[in-house]
């Protein structure tokens, strides 16, 4: 290998079908796309031609990490798991997962970059990582068992410094919208039936190398600590949630709710998170609970502690102790998660006797956490849950299912809010029992498909925030204009984009994100008040590709992009300023790779470009802004009748998007009229033989 | 204000010992107290250094000041700093409190329907947003729910609250804005977003 740091150097081939596995070298075969998602889209499109589809065993699954995982650099445990998404609709294209946890530092302490799988074992298997040994066992006795029992077996013969990820019953019967999961919590949706048609149960990693960093140590520790300065709490929220002493601004909205009396109730002994002053970077751990976030505050008193990622002082899956569920559902009082992992079972109910943050909904988040997170069930950002209550409540699972079918359900426990409806519904959809169960795996389109729902119809329905192609809206239109509505039309999936929300939810106040705005996307204008949209500007398109750029780089360096970029700061004096270089500056020391902050966004955008690229591939069109680039119908309606851009409509203008378009695809080198990156384009980024693959097949704009 | 004759009168020679002496006193409490997320107001100032005994005359039988020491003192410091309101001015440290912060604290000793109002008010101005009424349960506030809904109340019948409007959000949360700053659909608006439309969008 050569002499750069950060990368382990090899990449992992495993073909299930002959059981042989294999390396290469990471640098000469992959460097110009980093790892991650760029190694991802990479082997995609090398490797599986247009027409195949997820379960072939022709289609590969790749576990992709990049030069930051298992280094130093906060944030950095984020592992991107590409493939062909099964719940794509209404063909699969490319689209990647991402999971957090241990699993990206441990495959890089085995000494590999990546681990690209292909074809389809004969029998369940499990794929043992132990440094360069590499095992296919027998499965057979692990099969049919939960996350929790499968990854306990491997656990006990790999030993404690292993890390798991496996699969659960979902994913072994082929149910789309499943999960992989490793280190309790951290999963990536969509996954985890690719890994089922190859049989492949689960893959274990047990490390014993390090990582080098090319720069010298000092540099590197004193860059740790000035981005840890930088940081803010959850999503990199950099204002406190209530007026705390040190802060000039609060925000009851945002996610750093540390304040003095704030316990975590359930730790054993007395956790106080204090006021946790940015200048504490040893309190880091302090500064959000998640479970209080989403729950509410009852959550404080069962907060044991936070968990999280390697190397991430956020701990955002926070760990709860609810004793009362263990005697009254059989589950076990501990759990941990976050996000739409803790609301998993609480969203599939409209209402709950004692209110919405009582004591039943908090139930329900135990129960819905136990089962998906064992089941290995996918929510698809929440879209899961808002599908049931629209099709119950509207009355179509009545009308869909048989009598009997209909009947085995206790549809009034359900409508009462009773938690231990969820027992009746989660385990059906990872069995595929029944229309009901098997429907509700297959994801929405497929879903609305099977039961002849109109997918337009769907896309009216503002609060079922469904945006395209299977997938829920995420952060789009409705909160971020022009912006959030440019990056949700780029993907065969939800966007999982947080750059743009993470700015415009941090806290500060209007005119000191507008001031920053016009330092990072060269206007103010770049951003608007909430409700109060304005016209297109061009700045808008910048922050738009900025956002997907920064999300393609996070996503391939192994950066966590729930927290990124780092472009506002909790510090005062410095303006609130973060630094928008800081992914290149880590990038830089830790693989001596001397790119700059430009330069790596090239890089960055090189990604992005081939993910188009395949996209275009997979659907055999180059008319992406006809065909791809679809807005729902919600985005051009309000509640109230006043016309877009008055104060407190949330709609946008249908000619003010096509100006939207324009000036995106300008700032991409992509063709307006269809928006197909051009050749020129490919070309800056050398990519002349995407280009050629692409034009043979009349896939490229005219020059 | 004029200090009592507590202490004996000092001579000449005691003076500048003496005046060191409360100025490093004062400083002192007001960064105690900041410390301890309070303010201070001029008039407890005076009654410590009473208690303590710390207070003098000069020679000719006059006292210092302490308006005069605690105006030297915020000009000379790097840190102290003075808020007037309604009642006795108040004193913070910059070193463990922001400026807005202590706003609150001063508004705070004004009475719970001016810190309401006043809080309601600036976020409108400044954020262009509601407030959940929860935020008045949390420190610095520290109002009982109930309490505030009952201030709230009275607010309605008292003249120059006339802007504070409450609101509630399809999940039965309750928001506050100001009409002087935050037009009615534009807050209604943001306070279902807030409350609702976020938790679709985690
Ligand atoms: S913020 Fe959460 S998901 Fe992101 S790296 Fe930290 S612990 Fe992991």
């Amino acid at each position: 290998m050569s002499g750069y740091g950060g990368w382990a150097g090899k990449v992992l081939r495993v073909d299930l079908s002959t059981g042989r596995s294999w390396t290469e070298d990471t640098i000469e075969q992959y460097k110009a796309y980093l790892g991650g998602t760029g190694i991802g889209y990479k082997v995609m499109w090398d490797e599986v031609p247009a027409g195949t589809k997820p379960y072939d065993p022709e289609n590969r699954i790749i576990f992709a990490v990049g030069p930051l995982a298992g280094t130093g650099a906060p944030c950095n445990g984020r592992t991107a798991i590409t493939t062909l998404w099964p719940t794509c609709w209404p063909i699969p294209l490319v689209a990647s997962g991402h999971m957090g946890g241990q699993f990206a530092a441990k495959l890089k302490y085995a000494g590999y970059d990546a681990i690209v799988i292909q074809g389809k074992a004969a029998r369940p298997v499990w794929l043992m990582i132990v440094d360069q040994k590499v095992e296919i066992h027998d499965a057979r006795r692990i099969w049919g068992q939960g996350i929790r029992g499968a990854t306990a077996a491997i656990s006990e013969i790999m030993g404690p410094d292993a890390v798991v990820a496996a699969i659960g019953q979902a994913g072994e019967n082929l149910v789309p919208m499943s999960v992989v999961m490793n280190a309790v919590s951290h999963s990536a949706g969509g996954i985890g039936s690719v890994m089922g048609s190859k049989n492949l149960k689960a893959i274990g990693v047990r490390g014993t190398g390090s990582i080098r960093i090319a720069g010298k140590k000092e540099d590197w520790e004193k860059l740790i600590k000035y981005h840890l300065s930088l940081l803010g709490g959850n999503n990199q929220h950099v204002v406190p949630n209530s007026p705390q002493p040190w802060a000039e601004f609060y925000d009851p909205t945002t996610r750093w709710n540390a304040s003095r009396g704030k316990r975590w109730g359930a730790a054993g002994h007395l956790v106080d998170t204090g006021t946790c002053a940015p200048r504490e970077t040893n309190r880091i751990a302090y500064r959000s609970n998640m479970a209080a976030f989403f729950l509410g505050d009852n959550a404080w008193k069962h907060t044991v502690r936070g968990s999280g990622c390697t190397s991430c002082p956020i701990r955002c899956h926070t760990m709860l102790k609810v004793p009362a569920v263990a005697a009254k559902y059989g589950i076990p009082a501990v759990g941990q998660n976050t996000c739409v992992g803790f609301l998993f079972g609480r969203s599939f109910f409209k209402e709950f006797t004692d209110g919405p943050k009582g004591m039943t909904a908090l139930e329900a988040c135990m129960v819905g956490m136990h089962l998906a997170d064992d089941l290995g069930v996918w929510c698809n950002y929440g879209q899961l849950q808002r599908d049931f209550i629209k099709l119950y409540y509207s009355g179509v699972i009545e009308k869909k299912l048989g009598t009997r079918e209909f009947k085995s359900y206790s549809w009034s426990k359900y409508e009462k809010g009773d938690p231990t409806f969820l027992f009746e519904l989660l385990p059906r959809i990872a069995m595929k029992e029944g229309e009901l169960g098997t429907v509700l795996g297959l994801g929405t389109g497929y879903m609305l498909e099977r039961w002849g729902l109109s997918e337009t119809e769907w896309g009216k329905d503002k609060d079922l925030a469904y945006w395209k192609m299977g997938h829920p809206k995420h952060h789009a239109s409705e909160e971020a204009g022009q912006c959030g509505l440019l990056i949700n039309l780029m993907y065969n999936r939800d966007s999982q984009c947080h750059s743009h929300t993470n700015f415009l939810r941090n806290g500060l106040p209007l005119p000191l994100q507008k001031k920053l705005a016009a330092e990072i996307w060269e206007a103010p204008e770049a951003v608007d008040g909430l409700g109060d949209y304005k016209p297109m500007h061009r700045s808008k398109a910048r922050m738009a590709k900025w956002s997907l750029l920064r999300k393609e780089l996070h996503d391939s360096l192994s950066l966590c992009n729930w927290m990124g970029p780092w472009v506002a700061s909790p510090i005062r004096e410095r303006g609130y300023r973060g630094d928008d270089s800081i992914e290149s500056m880590l990038y830089k020391l830790a693989t001596g790779d001397n790119k700059d902050r430009e330069e790596l966004d090239k890089v960055g955008e090189r990604i992005l470009l081939l993910h188009r690229a395949l996209t275009i591939r997979g659907m055999g069109t180059k008319e992406m802004r006809l065909h791809h680039d679809k807005i729902p119908e919600w985005v051009f309606t309000d509640k109230s009748d006043k016309p877009p851009f008055t104060k407190g409509a949330t709609h946008l203008d249908r000619n003010d998007v096509q100006v939207a378009l324009d000036m995106f695809y300008e700032e991409l080198g992509w063709d307006k009229a269809t928006g197909a990156p051009t050749h020129g384009t490919y070309r800056k980024f050398g990519m002349d033989s995407v280009s050629a693959a692409l034009s043979k097949r009349n896939l490229e704009p005219p020059a | 204000m004029k200090a009592p004759a507590i202490m004996e009168r000092a001579g000449k020679e005691d003076r500048t010992g003496l005046r060191d002496a409360v100025a490093a006193r004062v400083s002192a409490v007001i960064r105690e107290r900041s410390a301890a997320a309070e303010l201070i107001s001029e008039a407890e100032i005076l009654s410590l250094l009473n208690d303590e005994h710390l207070m003098f005359l000069d020679a000719d039988g006059t006292g210092e000041d302490i308006t005069v020491i605690l105006a030297r003192l915020v000009q000379e410091s790097e840190d102290l700093q003075k808020l007037s309101g309604a009642g006795s001015p108040c004193h913070y440290s910059s070193y463990y409190m922001t400026e807005a912060y202590a706003q609150i604290l001063l508004r705070k000793r004004e009475g719970p329907l001016q810190l309401i109002a006043e809080t309601v008010r600036q976020n409108a101005c400044a954020y262009q947003r509601p407030v959940p009424l929860d935020i008045f349960t949390l420190p610095p506030f520290n109002l009982a729910y109930d309490k505030v809904l009952e201030y709230l109340a009275l607010m309605a019948q008292t003249t120059g609250y006339d802007d504070i409007v409450m609101t509630s959000t399809s999940a039965s949360g309750i928001y506050l804005y100001s009409t002087s700053h935050l037009e009615t659909e534009h807050a209604l608006m943001l306070a279902e977003w807030l409350d609702v439309g976020q938790a679709v969008n985690p």
